[in-house]
């Protein structure tokens, strides 16, 4: 992208989050402050729901399965063996990851108002916008438990494979747990991204409206990259149409190293955090949406 | 608070639902103008869709009035402080089902931003008064309809409410469970809370109640204390004994006589002198009185006349 249509686009950015906050400020500004220990009980009380209803126990059972079922191909030479452990590895915490995301996002919000839960919570001093905050902070601690897990397996898998391979002759085991860590914090950073937007989708559509939705978020998310290049090749309202797509999903490929990371490619931790600070105001301008949403909706 | 003094008040409160098939809208509530004093219990009754549980939840910042307003001690009902004044129950008591009591009540103190020492204090407290301290930890799930009605009351007393908001409370409770719930609103009741209770069983509305509104597509048709709403009895009812047939036949012939069966004499608006005659003709006919009672139409009765009149 050229440099300055980018610095344009930023300034736009800051402008339109700055608007929003203004225009909202008498919802949240007084009691900012108070509804920390709200946001804080409704989070520990999501997290605490998905831990009782074992579906997570699951999902983490079946990647450490399919970590430890990826050890068992040792016909193949040291090197190739951490790049296929490492790829695999991060492409299960990615997949899983992403349909955890979904899924919890999808589901966390209109469960409560189909279940009319959320009737006992917001009859109490609950702000709706500490009610969805408090709904995404448990969702991102269910995301980054899960996460962390399937991580810490991969990493003891990698660890042992090359305690393993030590004293072979062969090329060296390179484990790259460093890089390894790296992609799984930035694939955690994009769920973080990907959540909130389905979050924001779950306030104002039906459940499976918001399911198809995720979807086709993370796959439009996933190819930014080559939307950019058909709108630049594109005419007309096509092109229109595509730069919208492009500036307003998220840049969920820009989380992503797996393949730097597993083919032992350096990397740039600085593009890392770029990501991270963009994704960060992103996911800030969607919840605001997503409390907006929220506060006017009938449940 | 003067007992007078009204805690919760409504204006012109209408709600319109529209869709895409009804573009015109449905009205769910029309024009409701409420009034519940401090300390009263005051209960909506009416059938189903009478927009009962919508005015609840309008009451309660769940939905919003397509018009009119609504104010809970004098401030308006978007106004965060009056939910630290209120508790709800809601029908059917919706709370996360795989924690249990003592979770929950833990977790809904926690949303006042009560102490750790305070929600434990509030957990035995709740617990007890709800019946429920030796199945503290059940999970909701596993619990009886009625253990869960008392744990979703014990939930809407967390902040010790002013103001009890409760939303059908012994819905499908079977007379046991009806009963324990009955006696607690009586409890809550006479620590002095104020009660705006929707219902479909009169019995409890009658025991429970100081004024009772009947409201029936979305409007309060009625409204008053169980006698206002009552009025006056017309009917007297005389028990007698030993009167042939054709004592039956003279006395049904009488204008005041509505009905004459198995030695029942119901006569309806009698002043003394035609109470006398009926009363002389049962004793000329060699028949006993054993009792004459005036009875009052109860909450059914008028509940019944009521909605048949605004129905015609």
């Amino acid at each position: 992208m050229n440099p300055g249509y980018a610095r344009v686009l930023f300034v736009l950015g800051l402008i339109v989050v700055a608007g929003i906050i203004a225009v909202t400020r008498k919802a949240w500004a007084p009691g900012a402050f108070h509804a920390l220990p709200s946001i804080w009980r409704i989070a520990k009380i999501t997290v605490a729901e998905a831990r009782r209803r074992r579906v997570l126990h699951a999902v983490v059972v079946l990647v450490v399965l399919i970590l430890f079922s990826m050890t068992f191909f040792s016909y193949l030479s040291p090197q190739e063996q951490a790049r296929m452990l490492i790829s695999g590895g991060l492409a299960a915490i990615t997949v899983f990851g992403i349909l955890l995301a979904i899924f919890v996002g999808a589901f966390l919000i209109p469960q409560d108002v189909e279940n009319r839960t959320v009737y006992a919570i917001l009859a109490k001093p609950v702000r709706r916008f500490e009610y969805v905050l408090g709904k995404y902070v448990g969702a991102l601690i269910i995301l980054g438990a899960v996460v962390a897990v399937m991580t810490a397996v991969l990493v003891g898998v990698l660890a042992i494979q090359d305690h393993l391979v030590a004293d072979l002759p062969e090329s060296p085991f390179n484990p790259n747990l460093g890089g390894v860590i790296f992609a799984a914090v930035m694939s955690y950073c994009s769920l973080a991204v990907l959540t909130a937007l389905i979050m924001l989708i779950s306030t104002v559509a039906s459940t499976t409206m918001t399911v198809v939705s995720a979807f086709i978020i993370w796959a439009v998310g996933s190819l930014q990259s080559q939307i950019y290049e058909l709108a630049e090749s594109a005419t007309g309202a096509t092109k229109l149409v595509l730069f919208v797509i492009y500036h307003v999903m998220p840049k969920l490929e820009n989380f992503d190293f797996r393949h730097q990371v597993s083919n032992f490619i350096s990397y740039s931790v600085y593009s890392g955090w770029t990501a991270v600070l963009h994704g960060m105001g992103y996911t800030l301008v969607v919840l605001i949406l997503a409390s907006i949403f929220f506060n006017d909706r009938q449940v | 608070m003067s007992s007078q003094e009204a805690v919760l008040q409504t204006e012109g409160l209408t709600k319109i639902y529209r869709s895409l098939l009804t573009p015109a809208g449905v009205k769910a509530v029309d024009g409701l103008n409420l009034s519940v004093r401090a300390g009263e219990t005051y209960s909506v009754v009416g059938p189903n869709g009478s927009g009962k549980t919508t005015t609840l939840k309008i009451l309660l910042g769940l939905i919003f009035p397509t018009s009119g307003s609504a104010s809970i001690f004098g401030r308006t009902i978007a106004d965060l402080a009056v939910r630290e004044r209120i508790g709800f129950l809601p029908e059917d008591a919706y709370l996360y089902d795989c924690f249990s009591g003592e979770e929950l009540i833990d977790f809904y103190a926690g949303l006042f931003g009560y102490s750790r020492k305070k929600r434990r204090q509030l957990v035995d407290e709740l617990l007890s008064l709800v019946g429920m301290q030796a199945n503290r930890r059940v999970p909701f799930r596993e619990c009886s309809k009625g253990m869960r009605q008392r744990l979703a009351l014990a939930q809407a007393l967390v902040n010790d409410p002013e103001l009890l908001i409760l939303d059908e409370p012994t819905s499908g409770l079977d007379p046991a469970g009806r009963h324990q719930m009955t006696q607690l609103i009586l409890e809550l009741k006479r620590r002095g809370k104020t009660i705006l209770l929707c219902s479909h069983f009169l019995a409890e509305v009658v025991e429970v109640c100081d004024r009772v509104g009947i409201m029936y597509r979305g409007r309060l048709v009625a409204e008053g204390t169980l006698s206002d709403l009552a009025g006056e009895a017309t009917e007297i009812v005389i028990t007698t004994a030993g009167i042939g047939e054709a004592a039956v036949q003279q006395l049904a012939q009488q204008p005041v006589v509505q009905d004459v069966k198995d030695g029942v004499v119901r006569i309806e608006n009698a002043d003394e002198s035609q109470l006398w005659a009926v009363l002389e003709s049962v004793h000329g006919a060699g028949g006993q009185i054993l009792e004459i009672t005036r009875p009052r139409p109860t909450l059914q009765d008028v509940f019944v006349r009521t909605i048949g009149e605004e129905a015609e």
